[in-house]
């Protein structure tokens, strides 16, 4: 009786642990709020977190396509190239083809039609490569950040291209839903973003091949799956969300510049690693995503109000990341 | 040179459920290749890993040259001169063959590698085997038989007493185990006492000068190779067997459901034609490397096949891939269920669904009541252990592994399955949980193909088998009218 009843208790007590692990960044999450709510000034109103929002939605957007990326078990570090490119294509086109003629709102929906066929394009590419020769998703992405960012750069001659959009492209990444100190767009689109792919991953059999792919590719093939299908897919998502991406920035700014999004790519995969999403691929959640992209963001803003310098903040981001590795590491060892 | 002996005295060894070594008593002499043979699970490598000290025995000891031995750890049995050659490959294939002879103690000079002398010892080493390898060659140029000889080499770097082989022709073409054995033998003549573990009973006229014979964990005997024929070792590893029949309920029906017509893979398997029907459970025997298991992936689509069709129901299928074959209502158990068949960090839920994904699924929208049920039918069906469909599939037994790979595609409702080493690992009543699983099936009219190591199971459970060697089908025999022994003669026949 006692050793049943022990039993009982251990078992509860691991599970207890695995979930505290599961959803540790969302406890620190609610500590860090709650301390700089007390701790930073003008931290806990309103338009301090529209601000927020604001500033970590160009990224965030990004952040749940490279979720579902490395949940296949796939990496692409081309998305900063491909934001800098969507500024320089949309702007390029609006201000060329309204030269031969064409009406701008035209021009500019033709040219946001370009960047999407270059999105699909590259992600299919990426996929095909990828599954058909096993090449490193690494490296061949690696090759297309180099390739996009020297295009993006050739196209506009290495210049700001700017004053060339309609004014409504100022909306995507300028505009707010409810007067100025509405909630900005783009936080909208993040979270139009999320409920997708969390939808996507949660919900369709697209998601369920995308864990079983990253979990073991050579299992899920035998299952039937189609493995090079699913790394499509998942490629094609992150890229298209690269693009809005680069879209909004290029309209918060009105310009398209191709150094837009440089580097952008190993923050994006520091807030995904924070959420929970395991780089060995299978693992993972896009709402993890979602609450590491908050709290990166709540941080940095954080650091800021405490006038935090801006290398010490790289400083602090750094240990977060290498905690957040840490502890799902330690979760892989007491799950199994 | 004077006589060494490594020998075990009452050696037993029990594992929970089952006795793997039954008081052994047996004895090696320096000087000679002593062949160790053995059904799967007749307790040779529980007895070579005592040797090696990578385990214990439960009772009984074993002594070298009357000096009685304790092996806490293998490093243990090294500093005795006994090291043992496992099957599998434990070279670096980027460096050299000297570097790899010497990996972690190359010869230093003044804290630096003393290269020079690196390549000499290697040099001298590689003469005493009598092969001609260069020692600054990369191991991954090598073929199989060098890398192997390698391996040997780097083990009588260590100046052993004792050599273990571990089936180390196992990976090799029919050309290169002669040279092999000339290495082997070159061992020998050195007053090494040579261990050598293989399944290939032709071998052992050509390099064994005594055999031992191990069955269910007992020492069967020891005879001399000079004084025995192939016949007499088959009967010493068989013993009297006992096959369960099949129950008699399962009734072959007259329509065929599929047809292999000349399909070929290159360098696996040539020209491969037979018809199965439903309901039927075809057995396919054969020796490791006779292309079993590559014609069961050839015709699942997991591997590219280079002539030949698939006829499934009338249809014709050339160059198919896994998922088209699933839609054709076929399902494959796959050799090596780890690596192959299961996500293990995934959930039992996930695993007993992969399959069936878009079944289980309303369109392209996940219906996670009916992926539920189809899991919890297929936990309560096939008797999974398991506290919660949640756990994760490494949680669990082998058994249970294997029947959750099974589970996932009887939830696609197969017509054909092809199983291909099910009972591999898996403990008794586990296997005969497989078998009741394939009969079960087969009176639903579920035609299956059904490959294995073990002869009796095909005896048990087959219809009829088909005899494979070198990539052919060479034979097709009724389970009724032959015997293990038989069976087992047709196997290794002209090898």
């Amino acid at each position: 009786m006692e050793n049943v009843a022990a039993a009982g208790l251990t078992f509860d007590r691991k599970k207890i642990l695995i979930f505290l692990l599961d959803h540790i960044i969302e406890v620190c999450l609610i500590i860090l709020v709650v301390g700089l709510a007390f701790g930073a000034n003008g931290f806990l109103t309103w338009a301090n977190w529209m601000n927020i929002l604001r500033a970590n939605s160009l990224k965030g957007v990004i952040a749940f396509g490279m979720t579902m990326v490395i949940i296949a078990g796939l990496i692409d570090l081309s998305i900063g190239s491909i934001v800098g490119l969507a500024g320089v294509i949309v702007a390029l086109a609006c201000r060329d083809l309204t030269a031969a003629g064409v009406n701008l709102n035209l021009a500019c929906i033709i040219g946001i039609g370009l960047c999407l066929l270059q999105a699909v394009g590259t992600g299919w590419l990426h996929g095909f490569f990828q599954h058909r020769t096993g090449m490193p998703p690494f490296i061949l992405s690696l090759v297309s950040l180099y390739v996009f960012l020297g295009l993006a750069g050739r196209l506009s001659g290495g210049f700001p291209i700017a004053n060339q959009f309609p004014e409504w492209f100022n909306q995507l990444g300028g505009g707010r839903v409810g007067g100025p100190s509405g909630i900005p767009i783009p936080a909208i689109v993040l979270l139009l973003a999320f409920v997708i792919v969390w939808f996507i991953m949660g919900y369709t059999t697209t998601g369920r091949a995308t864990y079983a792919v990253g979990g073991n590719p050579e299992s899920a093939r035998l299952s039937g799956i189609n493995v090079g299908k699913t790394k499509i897919i998942a490629f094609i998502t992150v890229q298209i969300l690269a693009v809005i991406s680069g879209l909004m920035t290029a309209g918060q700014v009105m310009a398209g510049t191709f150094t837009f999004g440089k580097g952008w790519e190993l923050d994006v995969i520091a807030a995904v690693v924070v959420g929970g999403t395991s780089f060995t691929g299978g693992a993972g959640t896009v709402w993890g995503t979602l609450v590491g992209v908050i709290f990166m963001g709540v941080i940095g803003n954080g650091m800021t109000l405490l006038n935090i310098d801006i290398h010490t903040q790289y400083i602090v981001k750094a240990v977060i990341v290498f905690l957040a590795v840490l502890l799902s590491s330690y979760r892989a060892q007491v799950k199994a | 040179m004077s006589v060494l002996q490594i020998r075990t005295e009452h050696i037993i060894k029990e594992y929970p459920g089952t006795r793997a070594l039954d008081d052994v008593s047996i004895c090696f002499d320096s000087g000679r290749v002593h062949a160790l043979v053995g059904k799967n699970g007749s307790g040779k490598s529980t007895l070579v890993k005592i040797f090696a000290g990578a385990i214990k025995p439960t009772s009984g000891e074993f002594y070298l040259n009357d000096e009685k031995l304790h092996f806490n750890s293998t490093s243990d049995a090294y500093a005795q001169g006994i090291v043992s050659v496992f099957q599998e490959m434990s070279l670096v294939p980027g460096l050299s063959v000297a570097e790899n002879i010497f990996l972690g103690r190359l010869p230093k000079k003044h804290n630096a590698v003393d290269w020079r002398k690196t390549y000499q010892m290697a040099g001298l080493l590689l003469q005493q085997m009598k092969v001609n390898i260069d020692p600054y060659e990369q191991v991954s140029r090598l073929s199989m038989w060098q890398m192997q000889v390698v391996e040997i080499t780097k083990a009588l770097s260590f100046n052993p007493k004792v050599i273990m082989l571990d089936e180390p022709t196992s990976a090799l073409a029919q050309n290169e185990v002669q040279n092999l054995f000339d290495a082997v033998r070159a061992l020998r003549d050195q007053g090494v006492a040579v261990i050598y573990i293989t399944h290939k009973l032709q071998e052992l006229p050509q390099i064994a000068d005594t055999v031992s014979v191990l069955r269910d964990g007992k020492l069967v005997g020891t005879v001399q190779m000079k004084e025995v024929n192939h016949k007499d070792i088959i009967g010493m590893m068989f013993g009297e067997v006992n096959i369960q029949s099949r129950p008699t309920d399962i009734k072959v029906q007259d329509e065929l459901i599929m047809e292999i017509k000349a399909l070929s893979r290159h360098g696996w398997y040539q020209d491969i034609n037979f018809k199965l029907k439903r309901g039927e459970v075809l057995g396919i025997a054969g020796m490791l490397g006779s292309g079993r298991t590559e014609l069961l992936r050839g015709i699942f689509g997991a591997d590219p096949v280079d002539g030949g069709e698939v006829v499934i129901e009338g249809k014709t299928y050339k160059s198919a891939n896994p998922t088209k074959m699933v839609e054709a209502g076929l399902g494959l158990t796959p050799e090596n269920r780890k690596i192959q068949g299961l996500i293990l960090a995934h959930s039992i839920r996930d695993n007993l669904c992969y399959a069936s994904m878009n079944i289980t699924a309303d369109g392209w929208l996940e219906n996670k009541r009916k992926r539920n049920s189809f899991a919890e039918r297929q936990v309560k069906e096939l008797d999974i252990k398991t506290s919660s469909v949640d756990a994760p599939c490494e949680s669990l037994s082998g058994g249970n592994q294997q029947k959750v790979v099974v589970g996932n595609w009887l939830n696609t409702s197969p017509k054909i399955m092809l199983y291909d080493e099910p009972s591999r690992g898996i403990d008794v009543s586990a296997k005969q949980q497989i078998f009741e699983i394939m009969w079960a099936q087969a009176r639903k009219g579920v035609s299956t193909i059904f490959v294995s190591t073990e002869l009796e199971e095909l005896l048990e459970v087959c219809h009829r088998i088909l005899i494979m060697r070198h990539g052919q089908i060479v034979d097709e025999v009724n389970p009724d009218e032959i015997s293990v022994n038989e069976l087992y003669e047709i196997c290794m026949r002209g090898d």
